[in-house]
């Protein structure tokens, strides 16, 4: 009863959420270098990428159109990888001195404790470091084989400090699915507080690579492990908000699932396209910095992002869990729109069903 | 504010608050702590000159920073009702020799301005 009472308020909540789309959270694609090569990047990044890092003074003037930002707003540093600008910490300084908050993703690979020091002096707040997996599974996916050795020691050092916000996050696989439990321990014996597990969807290089895709009883399987993890209290675990989970909803995260790209949810990208999450269609630019004021955009568009009843066909059109879904996680959407790319609620049914 | 206050009605009544403390699948948490940006300058006590490459050192000695050529240090710190901060001289006879200095700050606001002098030795 408890649980249909909080379900109906948070529908109501999420209606006026919508309605009033108050930016938090702006994601900054401030590179598209990277000095991996991951087996599972959605982003294409390489060394050499084609775009230059975006010039400091270009992002701040798109965010200097920002209107009385919300309290809790971040920029959130993203790339490729961020360690790679020179002036990282010059950006950080130069959010912090418009009252806004700033945080940064990372693969950990130059977060050294000097970074570490330069970082938080510049007012870094939260922070997120992948590790996906043990050594050797790590490894292979990072393609690297000094990634693990040099994340061990980001997370040692993140993990240290109280003023950071930080979580790892763990890109799920076929090959780190069994190590799942080590990894726990592994965290727990460095002092991390917060795990977030996600699954690979199958764009970018990881179309290609059958061992990144959860089958649909490992996908349960997965499920199963973080729901029993969080009865525990020594770390925070959570899946990712990448999709509904049906019956899972609640025993795998704080709250019911809600896709946020468009609604509390921007970004600048590399280009300057004005998007959501990074990781989206590209195709779902609402407009360019260097030619639009990024704040009316925020403020005027974003159809798409705040009314996703479109998504009503496919596999989508005749489910029942629609209005609670409503069309899975937005970066589920690729290439041709017709079809969810995932639904994470069907592998969940297919494999209870054998 | 009014929508925050909104917000946290109906956080409480839903019995999610942390519905609102959410983050992007690929992103960071959101970062709701507490910080102070630390500034200032360090001068020589009898001459008044600025003091360049200075240690500024932050409680457990894991933070710091070095004042620039204008004797210019400036950081953001976790905020806290007393936090140590010491000036140590750790080029020595380069920029001239001077003692040590401890200032306990308060963060009653977000951001501090200290004038510090060191005693030339």
């Amino acid at each position: 009863m408890i649980n249909l009472i909080k379900k109906k308020v948070f529908q109501q909540i999420k209606k006026a959420e919508i309605k009033q789309h108050e930016l938090n959270y702006l994601f900054w694609e401030c590179t598209t270098r990277c000095n991996l090569n991951c087996l599972h990047c959605g982003s294409d990044c390489s060394k050499n990428s084609a775009f230059n890092d975006m010039p400091l003074n270009d992002f701040l003037k798109a965010l200097d159109t920002i209107k009385n930002p919300s309290s809790n707003f971040t920029v959130v540093l993203t790339g490729g990888e961020p360690l790679l600008r020179k002036d990282i910490e010059q950006c950080g300084r130069a959010i912090r001195q418009r009252g806004m908050k700033w945080s940064m993703v990372s693969n950990g690979h130059f977060y050294t404790a000097e970074k570490h020091n330069t970082l938080l002096n510049a007012g870094m707040g939260a922070l997120t470091i992948s590790l996906d997996g043990l050594e050797k599974s790590h490894n292979w996916l990072r393609n690297n084989d000094a990634s693990f050795s040099k994340v061990e020691k980001a997370i040692a050092l993140a993990a240290s400090s109280k003023r950071l916000n930080f979580d790892v996050v763990t890109c799920v696989n076929k090959i780190n699915l069994s190590e799942l439990q080590s990894v726990y321990d592994f965290l727990l014996e460095r002092g991390v507080k917060a795990w977030r597990l996600f699954t690979i969807i199958p764009i970018g290089r990881a179309s290609e690579n059958p061992n990144l895709l959860l089958a649909d009883n490992e996908f349960k399987q997965l499920m199963d492990f973080i729901a029993l993890k969080r009865k525990g209290e020594k770390m925070e675990i959570n899946f990712s908000c990448e999709g509904y989970v049906g019956d899972y909803e609640l025993k795998v995260r704080d709250s019911y699932f809600f896709c946020r790209a468009g609604i509390n949810i921007g970004s600048i990208l590399i280009d300057g396209s004005i998007m959501a999450c990074p990781n989206i269609d590209r195709s779902f630019s609402q407009g360019n910095i260097y030619q639009d004021n990024f704040f009316e955009i925020w403020q005027t568009k974003y159809h798409a992002f705040r009314d996703r009843s479109w998504t009503k066909k496919g596999e989508c059109a005749s489910c029942a869990d629609y209005k609670d879904c409503q069309g899975n996680g937005f970066h589920n959407w690729h290439g041709t729109l017709e079809n969810v790319l995932v639904c994470h609620n069907k592998k969940i049914q297919h494999a209870n069903n054998g | 504010m009014k929508r925050n206050w909104i917000r946290k009605v109906m956080g409480g009544l839903s019995l999610t608050s942390a519905m609102f403390i959410f983050q992007a699948c690929y992103g960071t948490p959101q970062d709701f702590g507490y910080d102070i940006l630390v500034e200032g300058k360090v001068t020589a006590k009898t001459t008044g000159l600025a003091i360049p490459g200075i240690k500024v050192v932050v409680g457990d000695n894991i933070q710091f920073t070095l004042t620039n050529e204008e004797g210019y240090f400036s950081f953001y710190t976790i905020s806290d009702t007393q936090i140590p901060i010491r000036f140590q001289d750790i080029d020595r006879e380069l920029n001239g020799s001077f003692g040590d200095k401890e200032i306990i700050v308060s963060a009653v606001e977000d951001r501090v301005y200290l004038n510090v002098d060191l005693q030339e030795e």
